[in-house]
């Protein structure tokens, strides 16, 4: 049996967790933090193929996360890519300048998400 | 004095054509954008898109065939054909340097579905910007077609 991807979502709000679930189905191995703290401990000790990030969240947002997986030897070259209703394009830039690798605004289009998902892990 | 110039922010998947003095701007990291140009006309267009190929018959322009070709049809509307046009191809980034090294990246598909667009209805690319491993801030002045790129 193949190995599943591991995709790590952070996400503060239940119901976008439930809605991005969904559109990943069982083809991923899930894990799942619901600030950019909780992230980066989860992320250090799983090693996910893949990220989906928020950007607006408590502790640690979804910029300062990014960062701070960036400075991490271990997860500088895991795709990251940040799921946010912010679509300004100052946070736009404000993202890609933070490291992150793709930019997807919600609400998330499924075709979209998963053509993006599928080409950063090389499916 | 200055004479206050219109400035639009293009999202993912939406365009725009002008002839009157005006900047579009957008942002890229993966997505393609493709500027067109009349010099003799003074006008101008831009988009924005996100994936190559639309699936089955869906007319969305956050697909680069449908985006490209609405580009087209757009300056076409404003008195341009294509040989009138001159084209810049920008974006298309591997915003990961790991990756750098794959072919089947998703921005250089985007980048090659606008130059075989462009190619099919004949209109010269006098520039491409792609690739890379930054994202881009994109501005492109009409009606002198100058466009301003910044590496993010």
């Amino acid at each position: 049996m193949s190995v599943r991807p591991r995709v790590l979502l952070v996400d503060d709000a239940a119901t976008a967790r439930f809605a991005l679930a969904a559109i990943l189905g069982d083809r991923f191995e899930l894990h799942v933090a619901t600030d950019g703290r909780a992230a980066l401990t989860l992320a250090r000790g799983i090693l996910p193929h893949l990220v989906l990030m928020d950007v607006v969240m408590p502790e640690m947002n979804g910029l300062e996360a990014c960062r701070a997986m960036r400075e991490q030897p271990e997860l500088q070259a895991v795709p990251i890519i940040l799921v946010t209703a912010q679509d300004d394009e100052w946070d736009v830039e404000a993202g890609y300048v933070s490291g992150c690798t793709d930019y997807v605004v919600k609400p998330v289009d499924r075709v979209e998400l998963l053509t993006k998902i599928d080409s950063w892990l090389g499916a | 004095m200055t004479t206050a110039v219109d400035r639009r922010y293009l999202h993912p998947g939406q365009l725009a054509v002008a002839h009157s003095p005006c900047t579009l701007a957008t942002i890229l990291g993966s997505c393609v954008a493709v500027s067109l140009h009349d010099a003799g006309r003074g006008a101008g267009g831009l988009n924005h898109f996100l994936l190559p190929t639309a699936p089955g018959s869906e007319g969305s322009t956050r697909y680069g065939d449908v985006a490209t070709q609405r580009l087209i049809d757009e300056m076409r509307r404003l008195g341009s054909k294509p040989g009138d046009l001159v084209a810049t191809v920008i974006g298309g980034a591997c915003v990961l340097d790991a990756l750098q090294a794959r072919q089947a990246q998703l921005g250089l598909n985007n980048v090659r579905m606008a130059i075989a667009i462009l190619g099919e209805a004949g209109i010269r690319i006098e520039r491409q910007d792609t690739g890379g491993s930054r994202g881009r801030r994109v501005a492109f002045h009409v009606p002198d077609g100058t466009i301003d790129i910044k590496s993010l």
